[in-house]
Parts: structure tokens; C-alpha cells; sequence
């Protein structure tokens, strides 16, 4: 499969400026902007990692630029919410698409695991659901605020959740504003910052784990997420990643994108 | 214990339709409840989920959301987004083991000063069985 990818990129690298990919050096496994004429050997595609957000940075610093990008599943969903908020430009980007491995699919409970877009690879059956968010509804009140303070408790506010997500670009990020933040505090009582991601997450979270993979306090941070996505498609039929027409309903019209449901909590 | 329990209610209200319904409540000297403790927002589209959140991490209770009748938004439209945004966060607070009925949304007009009254003085009812958030939070 890998050799394919390479011979993929090789050919796009014919008509792009470039095409962003893992590759390994003598040190680690890094993102990098291949070249024409650049040794493709090196060219790796594990362990995942968000390439999106430096396709991003390279389309803004460079607003000419033609570029591919070797995509995943969870790549390509997050190009779609990328792009209908203008962080990345769809008529420059070329996705070559790579199909992830059935135990991919299970470790991240993933919903695709591969892009719509597939050069590479056999789909694998999506994985399954989070236990933990199937079984969530039955979770008494008491009991989802003992698991939750736990494992708020052992969150040291390094951002990386936020600074690995695919979907955190803003400008200002309300996480950094001490009104609703407390600077020097860390989790609980009360957890406004998991709570402001969150929020944030409903209308964006692709569900690529990449917040988990990188949090190393080990908090199941997709399980809040899962949830707000389950009901924000469950409120406004909205699923972040699936269709890059469909606009973000929070900031619409309910004319245009009407509540289903009234939600039980 | 022995003390009772006096409900910390933030009410945001937006300036066009609740925050002249709470003033015709009063100017028809209709009593309504002292624990709410009104935020004049220009829209009920302005209210972010982060200052509800703020309100509960600086002690309120309860926190309600009041804006204009859907069709009726001063700025067309604003109301939407509090309808949209309101639910997702009430179920997101239910997530991490508040009771989601610690905040409410509600619709008030200019001339509905008795809803204004009925409105505020459930909420504060409500709030007020359900016990402090500390309680909740700090268990």
C-alpha cells in the first residue's frame, strides 16, 4: 500500500508545488512538504497525525500555492469544516486518499475510516461506538460527576487538546480570556475550560481523536464530544465532516436549519 | 444546616422585549422574585454559552436565558441562535453531572410583564427544590 501512496504522490507532484505527508527522518516521523524531485522513500503514513492544520498555515502564508495532502478519514472531514470556514482552500488542495486499517477503525471508534475521496486502500467497516458514550444516557447524575471531576482532576491546562485539533483556529480563543478561564487555576470545581471546548466542538469535533491521542493526562475528552455531536445531528441534522455544502447551524437562520427535536436531556 | 436556602438566579434578558417586559412588570407593581439578579444584553443572540458558564462558576444557581418571541428578534434573527445554542449546553452541563435544569430558556416580550413574574418566580421554585449548585459541584 505504501508504495502505491508514494507512486500517488510522485505523479501528483507533476502538477502540484507540493504535497504534505509524513516522512521519517533519522529521528522520528514528522509532517513534511514534499517536492518534486524529493526522495519519496522516506514517506511514511503512521503514526497518524493531523496533517490538515499545516495545510492550512500553507495555503494562508502562501496564497498561490497548489498543494496535495495524503488524507485519511478523519483528513478529509476536517478539510470540509476547514474550508467552509476559510482556513484552507479546496480549488488548491488535491486529497490523496488513504483507507486506515481495521484496527485503526476500532481504536478510534471511528465513523469513516476513509475518505470519500479514496485513491488507496480497502475501507474498513467504520468502528464501533465509545461503550462509554453508548451506555452514557443511563449514567446517573451523581455518577457522570464523579467520573468527570476525576478526570478533570488530572488536567494540567497544557492546551494541547486544543493546539493538536484540526478544528481550534481562532484568532482569539476564548479558553485564553481570563473572563471565562481562570488563569493559575487548574480543573475543578467548576470546568469551564473543558466545558468552552466542548461547546466549541458541537458544530466542528470530526471525531479524529487526536485531543485523546495527545492529552497526557489521558482524559477521554471524545466522549464529551461524541455526545455533542450526537446531538447536534440528533437537534439541527448537522454531522461535522459529511457534506461541505451543508453551512454550520448555529450561526443560521432556524428558516434555515429548523430544530427536529425537542431535546430531552 | 437550618439556614435556608436562598437561590443566586442570573437572568440575562435582552433589552428589546424581556428587559422591558420586567419593566412593565414593575411599573404594574407585580411582584417578582429578589434572587434574580438581571443582565441586559442588547440580544439574547449575544448571550454566549461561555457567560452562562460564568455565571455558575461565580455562584448563580440557576441561570436564565430570556429574549423576544421567535419572529419577533429586534435584529431578526438573534433569537435563533439562543434557540439553537441553549439546548446543546443544557445537555452539555447534564454531560458532566449538572442537572440540566439549572438553566432554562424562555421567551418574554415587552408586554408580557405577568409571564415575566410567572417565568422568574418557577424558575426560582425550581432552583430553589433542586438545592445550591455548590452542593452539585463540590460534593
Amino acid at each position: 500500500m505504501i508504495t502505491l501512496i508514494r507512486q500517488a504522490v510522485a505523479e501528483r507532484l507533476n502538477e502540484l508545488d507540493g504535497v504534505v505527508a509524513l516522512r521519517r527522518s533519522s529521528a522520528s516521523v514528522a509532517p513534511y512538504l514534499f517536492q518534486k524531485g524529493d526522495d519519496l522513500v522516506g514517506l511514511e503514513i503512521v503514526p497518524k497525525y493531523p496533517v490538515m492544520t499545516l495545510v492550512s498555515r500553507l495555503h494562508k502564508r502562501f496564497p498561490s500555492i497548489r498543494l496535495g495532502v495524503v488524507a485519511r478519514g478523519c483528513d478529509e472531514r476536517a478539510y470540509i469544516e476547514m474550508a467552509k470556514r476559510n482556513q484552507i482552500d479546496p480549488d488548491r488542495l488535491t486529497l490523496i486518499g488513504i483507507a486506515c486499517t481495521a484496527e485503526d477503525a476500532q481504536t478510534c471508534y471511528c465513523p469513516a475510516p476513509y475518505p470519500n475521496q479514496l485513491v488507496i486502500g480497502t475501507p474498513p467497516a467504520p468502528g464501533p461506538t465509545n461503550p462509554l458514550v453508548a451506555q452514557y444516557d443511563a449514567m446517573p447524575l451523581a455518577e457522570r460527576r464523579a467520573f468527570w471531576r476525576q478526570q478533570f482532576d488530572k488536567c494540567i491546562k497544557c492546551y494541547g487538546c486544543r493546539n493538536i485539533c484540526p478544528e481550534c483556529f481562532c484568532e482569539a480563543c476564548a479558553m485564553e480570556d481570563k473572563v471565562w478561564v481562570e488563569p493559575g487555576v487548574l480543573g475543578p470545581p467548576f470546568p469551564a475550560f473543558h466545558m468552552i471546548r466542548a461547546m466549541h466542538m458541537a458544530s466542528r469535533c470530526v471525531a479524529c481523536r487526536e485531543c485523546e491521542r495527545t492529552c497526557p493526562a489521558h482524559i477521554p475528552l471524545t466522549v464529551l464530544y461524541d455526545l455533542m455531536r450526537r446531538d447536534m445531528e440528533a437537534l439541527l441534522g448537522y454531522l461535522p465532516g459529511a457534506d461541505i455544502s451543508a453551512r454550520p447551524p448555529l450561526s443560521v437562520t432556524l428558516e434555515e436549519t429548523p430544530l427536529r427535536v425537542h431535546m430531552a436531556h | 444546616m437550618g439556614v435556608e436556602f436562598k437561590p443566586k438566579i442570573v437572568a440575562f434578558m435582552c433589552n428589546w422585549c424581556t428587559y422591558a417586559g420586567a419593566d412593565s412588570a414593575g411599573v404594574a407593581r407585580l411582584e417578582s422574585p429578589a434572587n434574580i439578579l438581571p443582565i441586559r444584553v442588547m440580544c439574547s443572540g449575544r448571550i454566549s454559552p461561555e457567560m452562562v458558564l460564568r455565571a455558575f462558576r461565580s455562584g448563580a444557581d440557576g441561570v436564565l436565558v430570556m429574549g423576544c418571541h421567535i419572529g419577533d428578534c429586534h435584529y431578526s434573527s438573534g433569537n435563533h441562535r439562543t434557540a439553537k445554542r441553549m439546548p446543546l449546553l443544557q445537555n452539555l452541563i447534564g454531560y458532566v453531572g449538572i442537572n440540566p435544569e439549572r438553566i432554562e430558556l424562555q421567551w418574554v416580550s415587552a408586554s408580557e410583564g405577568p409571564r415575566f413574574v410567572e417565568v422568574t418566580k418557577a424558575f426560582t421554585n425550581k432552583i430553589r427544590q433542586l438545592g445550591p449548585l455548590a452542593q452539585e459541584v463540590l460534593e
